[in-house]
């Protein structure tokens, strides 16, 4: 190629209105052994650019491995034993509560003393609680009024 | 798509993506990891790529992406004050003495143009895509993209005119 013509695309070449076409023409005349004396100084830019295409990537391509076709199976059992334990669960607790007495003498007799139980119980427990009176004597000798 | 499908249509232009990272980023390990990384967001959607007019232009947003994205992070937890210190002292014991050849002195100029011009000027000059791909890839117009290009070139003209005028035996 003329070193004139070149001239001319290196001019266009920095505007940026050069095509790519004509930029591979750029490209080989610098890789060339004719380069023109007064055009040496582009010779750097232009190998270096057709250098770079030159570098691979040579790792292997690491993907994911695709999921198990049949996975989602293990998924569809976990919820068949959840609603199966459920369904065993909840039957046993209604079973457990349906008991009752048939007749309303016995069962106002078995109320009273499920609650007489509960009383007895809380007497006994408050009766200890007396113990915490102590304690308001014990201060009562450093805080003098 | 099966792994194979996948592994065949993104063989032709895995290097891109490397290259492209590797421009950005700057570190080879880094561009690696980037690359590996690409590629599995693009196994990931790849129900998704047949949207696009080309595949190879999808990996290439996904890769400008990833790329910034890991630059901001990097900012952000404050090492480019530390890489800047570091450039800033090489500059200073003269940095056109470490670099012995024409073509590696072209890849030092690079590194310091502003990303995205980094990236418009690999993208074209090495990677030969045209403005209007670029532009797509970029989310700009094909003005910006034909202005950022020209300022790239004629920044890296520059120095090397600079370096010729005053430069090391």
């Amino acid at each position: 190629m003329e070193s004139n013509k070149v001239e001319q695309l290196l001019e266009a070449y920095f505007e940026g209105a050069t095509t790519l076409a004509q930029e591979k023409q750029l490209r080989d005349y610098f890789t060339s052994t004719e380069v023109a004396p007064h055009l040496e100084d582009y010779v750097g830019m232009f190998s270096a650019f057709a250098k770079a295409q030159e570098e691979t990537y040579n790792l292997p391509i690491e993907i994911p491995k695709p999921k198990r076709r049949y996975g989602w199976i293990s998924g569809v059992a976990a919820v068949a034993i959840v609603v199966v334990g459920l369904t065993i669960q909840l039957k046993g607790d209604n079973d457990a509560y349906t008991g009752t007495y048939e007749d309303p003498e016995v069962a106002v007799l078995k109320t009273k003393q499920a609650l007489g139980l509960v009383t007895k119980m809380f007497n006994e427990s408050t009766a200890q609680l007396g113990a915490v009176n102590e304690f308001n004597s014990t201060t009562s000798n450093f805080f003098k009024k | 798509m099966d792994q194979k499908t996948f592994i065949t249509l993104v063989t032709p232009f895995k290097d891109k993506i490397y290259r492209v990272a590797k421009r950005l980023l700057i570190s080879e390990d880094e561009a690696q990891d980037a690359t590996q990384e690409v590629l599995i967001r693009l196994w990931t959607r790849r129900d998704q790529m047949k949207k696009y007019r080309s595949v190879e232009a999808f990996a290439m947003t996904i890769t400008k992406n990833y790329c910034y994205d890991l630059l901001k992070a990097k900012r952000s937890n404050n090492l480019r004050i530390v890489h800047n210190n570091y450039e800033d002292h090489s500059r200073n014991t003269g940095r056109q003495i470490e670099v012995a050849n024409e073509v590696e002195w072209v890849y030092t100029l690079m590194k310091d143009l502003p990303e995205q011009q980094r990236l418009i000027l690999q993208l074209r000059d090495i990677e030969q895509f045209d403005n209007s791909e670029i532009a797509a890839m970029l989310e700009m117009n094909e003005t910006a993209v034909r202005v950022a290009l020209s300022r790239a070139r004629k920044t890296i003209r520059e120095a090397l005119i600079k370096k010729q005028n005053y430069g090391v035996q």
